[in-house]
Order: structure tokens, then sequence, then C-alpha cells
């Protein structure tokens, strides 16, 4: 039982950091352009479709994957931001929401249209090895997933505290009409941060489609919810604690089912999500500046 | 004299439609009477989100929450426990009103997107709980066996002869509701729906007319489940997705919120679309995610909608001071109410 315990919980920590790359793009997206997605499992979708499809033709060649991912997701992303927010920012919240609603649909089932209803395998993308760590077993896809979780987190880090274009997010998503003043394009600035949003979560989706060894149209259903639950834990806005979320909630639903069975896997994450909005709407982040 | 005439026209041609609606059966084939029946479904459930989102103007986004409530709670009745489908329908809407009050009191002070999130995440949990607790639901395997119930000794099963009892719950459904929306508390939903500030400086209390109107939302809901189970004679958690919701919601939307029409609308031509266009395949699910955005481009208040609400997206328009005589006039409201009744009939 305990070595069950110990490998449910690395698995956890593993599904937990890709969970944390999406609501990171949720996160980007709130904040900067200010509107809740219910797009971003799609989009994890269209990542995971894009590169099994470039696996085929490079010959399991994952940099070239995930490349084309992050391309075609930042694509999907501008024609995102272009339907369902530019239009809207002047309007109740709900009818982007809507919109992103459709969109989702739209994605999904042009997917099934193109694609194929049924999955894709992915299988052997990387060598299937175990290392043994003491009583830890971590197989290589894992240390994989963390490799690239991490280079994803230090890039963007470096893009928000160290480049003009992350002061230029950070301003947008602080205050739209004083950014507009000192000379930010507002409409072009929270459309980037719209694509950074959606383009990682394309990368989580060749990471999911490793993970599961295969991808599929339908895939996405319950990831926005999931990204969306981890995203709260910072109030919705704050990218450190989002990523933190995604791990939290990657953790708890692997050892929920390492006491109960793996089809409530989803009632612990909404559990969680309703507990969590219930008691502390505003998440852990400290308030600061107006947006809430 | 013209008065006369006009109101003399207007009864014949309610005699003609009361007349034409209750032979439908036997005019119309028995396929396009299922898909009549599935519309008259939606009108309730659409009817009853439409309540919830349109009137009180909460976001509501996970009403097949409620909707698996209600068609599990007779079910079980059913099923488990013998109980009549008439004896059994009152409780099920009950109880999913029971339902609809917990999810209401701890969102209260919600509004916007948490609103929608919490309210997906129950419809997600309650699916999960149906799908997952095989002794009481049946799990994967559904709840199987159902009988269309018997009234005073004539069968009811099938789709030309349920549209009767479906036929029966919309009117009263419409009936309730009119009356609802027309009395004190409508007009407090609708005043909370148009502002919430100015609404609470008026004595409304926001807390109790929001409960109340997740109730009433919550119970037509359920009563719709508890129509769908005997009809289809077998439900599993596969009716309920968010999908389905989703569904439900844009039906709302497309139609136009805060009014009684809308939803016939909404769901008439949604369901027109999905099943004329069968021809086309799945093509048609494009067709109806297409609408969806073109609508909130064009006509966001929906295709009945009233262009002067807050839902026709003119953000913060009732927060100036100098219009807030106009908002609770609500006379335009009243405009719209009357087209409601012209195109129900």
């Amino acid at each position: 039982m305990d070595g069950y315990l110990i490998s449910q919980i690395v698995n956890g920590l593993c599904l937990g950091l890709i969970y944390a790359l999406i609501a990171l793009g949720v996160a980007v997206i709130i904040g900067i352009v200010g509107f809740a997605t219910f797009t971003q499992g799609e989009i994890v979708m269209i990542g995971a479709y894009s590169s099994y499809y470039v696996f085929l033709w490079s010959g399991n060649n994952l940099i070239y994957g995930m490349i084309a991912s992050f391309m075609i997701t930042w694509i999907i992303g501008m024609i995102l931001y272009k339907v369902c927010y530019a239009k809207f920012f002047d309007s109740p919240e709900y009818i982007s929401l809507i919109c992103t609603i459709g969109f989702s649909m739209l994605l999904k089932n042009l997917a099934q249209i193109f694609f194929g209803a049924e999955k894709k395998p992915m299988l052997n993308i990387i060598e299937n090895r175990i290392y043994h760590l003491g009583i830890i077993e971590v197989s290589r896809v894992q240390i994989m997933v963390l490799v690239t979780v991490l280079i994803m987190v230090t890039i963007l880090s470096i893009l928000f505290t160290g480049t003009s274009w992350g002061l230029k997010l950070k301003a947008v998503s602080q205050n739209r009409e004083a950014a507009a003043l000192v000379g930010i394009n507002v409409d072009k600035t929270a459309m980037i941060g719209n694509c950074i949003g959606c383009a990682i979560a394309g990368v989580a989706g060749t990471l999911i489609g490793i993970y599961y060894q295969s991808a599929y149209a339908t895939m996405g259903a319950t990831l926005s919810m999931k990204a969306f639950t981890s995203a709260t834990l910072g109030g919705l806005t704050s990218v450190p604690l989002a990523a933190l979320g995604g791990i939290l909630i990657g953790v708890t639903e692997n050892i929920g089912i390492a006491f109960s069975s793996a089809s409530f896997r989803d009632i612990f994450s909404f559990g969680f999500l309703i507990i969590m909005l219930i008691f502390k709407p505003t998440g852990f982040r400290r308030k600061r500046g107006a947006r809430a | 004299m013209m008065d006369k005439m006009d109101a003399n026209v207007k009864k014949a041609i309610m005699l003609v439609a009361v007349i034409i609606v209750c032979m439908l059966p036997h005019i119309l084939s028995k396929s396009i009477m299922t898909i009549v029946c599935s519309i008259m479904g939606y009108l309730i459930i659409a009817g009853a989100l439409n309540v919830i989102n349109g009137y009180s103007g909460q976001m509501c986004f996970g009403i097949a929450g409620f909707y698996c409530v209600g068609a599990y709670t007779m079910a079980i009745l059913m099923n488990t426990f013998h109980v009549s489908f008439w004896i059994g329908i009152i409780p099920s809407g009950l109880f999913t009103a029971i339902i609809g009050a917990l999810i209401a009191i701890p969102t209260l002070k919600m509004k916007g997107m948490f609103m929608a999130m919490i309210t997906i995440g129950f419809s997600e949990v309650m699916r999960l709980i149906a799908l997952n607790w095989t002794s009481v639901t049946g799990g994967t395997m559904g709840i199987k066996g159902l009988k269309a119930p018997m009234f005073f000794g004539l069968k009811t099963s099938g789709a030309s002869r349920y549209y009767y009892i479906y036929l029966a719950a919309v009117m009263l459904f419409l009936l309730s509701t009119d009356r609802v929306i027309h009395s004190r508390i409508g007009r407090a939903w609708m005043a909370i729906r148009e502002d919430d500030m100015a609404a609470k400086s008026l004595g409304i209390s926001l807390n109790l007319y929001k409960i109340i109107n997740f109730m009433y939302g919550a119970f037509w809901a359920g009563i719709a489940g508890a129509l769908l189970a005997p009809y289809k004679t077998y439900i599993d958690s596969a009716y309920f997705t968010l999908d389905e919701g989703f569904n439900i919601l844009s039906m709302v939307i497309i139609g136009g919120q805060g009014t009684l029409a809308g939803p016939f609308i909404g769901v008439t031509v949604y369901q027109f679309l999905v099943e004329g266009l069968r021809f086309a395949g799945v093509w048609r699910y494009i067709a109806c995610a297409v609408l969806i955005i073109a609508m909130m481009w064009l006509r966001p208040q929906g295709l009945a909608g009233n262009s002067e609400s807050v839902l026709a997206g003119k953000k913060n328009r009732s927060r100036s001071i100098i219009k807030l005589p106009e908002v609770f006039s609500l006379d335009r409201t009243f405009g719209t109410r009357r087209l409601g009744k012209a195109n129900i009939g």
C-alpha cells in the first residue's frame, strides 16, 4: 500500500504539473484580457492533435512536436481573440463567455470531422524506462514532463520580468486605460497575452497526449474546468498560485483515487472547486490594485 | 365595433390554434411527433433556465444538474419505491427545488463567471454521482424499464400519446410562469437583473428573491427531468452532460433571455437546425456553434429579446443615476410580454 500511495503521489505530481501549465495559461488570459475562457480544454486538444501529426511526419521528434503545437495554438489564440474578445470589452462578461462556449463547440466538432472520432494512438514517443530512486519509481515520461514544464515556466518568468513585452503585458493587466494613455497598443498587447495563454495550453496538450498515449476530440472536456479550478486558488490572475493550484489538484485527485476508485477522479477536483469558491472566492492572493 | 370584431377574430384564431395543437398527433407522422415531443421537453427546461438567467440575471450554466436530479428522482421513485408517475412528479420537482436552494444559498454573493463556474461544477458533480453511485442509480447501466403512466386506463407510451402529457406540462409551466413574472416576485427579479444596487435601495431583499428564483427554476427543471424519464423509459447519466447544459443555454440565448417567447423560439430554431439538417451529418453541430457566435455578435439579447435591457449588451447603462426612473417603469419589459403572448398563441 505504501509503495502504491507513493507512486500515486508521483503520478499526481506529474499530472499536476501539466494541469499547472494549463492553469498558468488561464491565469495569463484572465489577467491580461480580463475575460474567462471555456475554450482552454479544446486548445489543449488542438495542441495534442498538431503534435500527433508532426510526430507522424518527423518520426517522433519531441522538439518539432512542441514547436508545432505552440505555433498552431498561437494562431488559434489569435482567431479566438478576434472572435470572442475583441468586440466585447464594453459588454457584460457573459457575452464573451458564451462566445467562448460557442467557439469550443466549433473546435470540438471540427476536430471530430477532420481528425475522426476515434482515438489517435501516440505510442512510444519517448522510450518507456523506469528509474528507481530508493522507494520512488519515476518513469522517463514523467521526467520529460517535469523538464518541459520547468523550461516553459522559466521562459515565461523571464518574459514577464525581463522584457519590454512583459512590462506592456503587466501594464495592460493592471489598468487598460492607463496603459493606453502611456502609448501601449492595448488591443495588440491583449491579443499577445491571449496567444501566450493559448500556446502554453497547446504545449500542455502535447504533454497530455504523450502521458495518456492518445489524442482524441473530446479530451479537453473537463480540462478547462480543472484549469479554472487551479486558477481560482490564486484569485484567477496570480500566475504562480495558479501553478501551485494545478499541482495541488493533480495530487488531490490521485490521492483520492488511491483511497477510492478511478471513476471518482473528477468529483474530487469539482468538489475542490466548489469548496474553494464558496469559502475563499478571491483565492490566497494578497490584494493589490483594483482588478478583482 | 372594430374592437369587437377584433376580439371575435382573435377568439376564432385562438380556437383554431387550440384545436390544431390538440389534434397534432393525428395530423403529423410519428417521426415528426418525436421531434415535437423533444421540443416540448426542451421548452420546459429552457424556460426554467430562462427564469434563472433571463429574469433575475444570475448566471446558471449548470442547468443539466437540476435536470439530472429531477429525472433520477422520478426514476428511483418509480423503479425502487413503485410510486405512480402522477404522485411522483411533484416530489421530484420539490426535491430538485430544495437542491436548487442548497446551491443558491452559498452563491448569493457571487456574480459573473464565479457563479457560472460553481454551477458548472455542481452540474458535473451531479452527473458523476449518478454515474458512480451504482447501488442507487444503476451506475453506467442507468435505470431501465420505466413505464409510461396510465391515464384513467389510457396508455400514454409513445411520442404521439405522451405528447399530451408534455402539452399539459408546458401549458401549466407557461401559465404559472406568466403569473409569477407579473407578480411582485417577478418584478423584483427584473429589478435585480437591471440594477441590483438600485433594487436593494428600493427595499427588495436580494437574498430572498434570488433564492426564490433559483428554487422556482430548479423546480421546473426537475419537472422536465421527471417527464423525460418515463418518456425515454430508460435514463443514464449520458443525458445530462455539460454539453447538454450548454445546448439548453444556447437555446435560451438564441431565443432571447428574459422573455416568455424567447425559449420557445430558441428551442424551435435549435431543434429544427439539429433535426432538419440531419442530412448534413455532424456539420449541423457546426451550424449550431456558428449560430451561437453570430447571435452574440449581432443580437446578444436574442431573437425575441428586449434591446433596452442590460441583457442587450449595454454595460453600465442603468448605472447612471439619471436613467433610474426609466428602468423602473419597466414598460418595455411589458412590451415584450405582449410579444410573448402573441407568439405562444
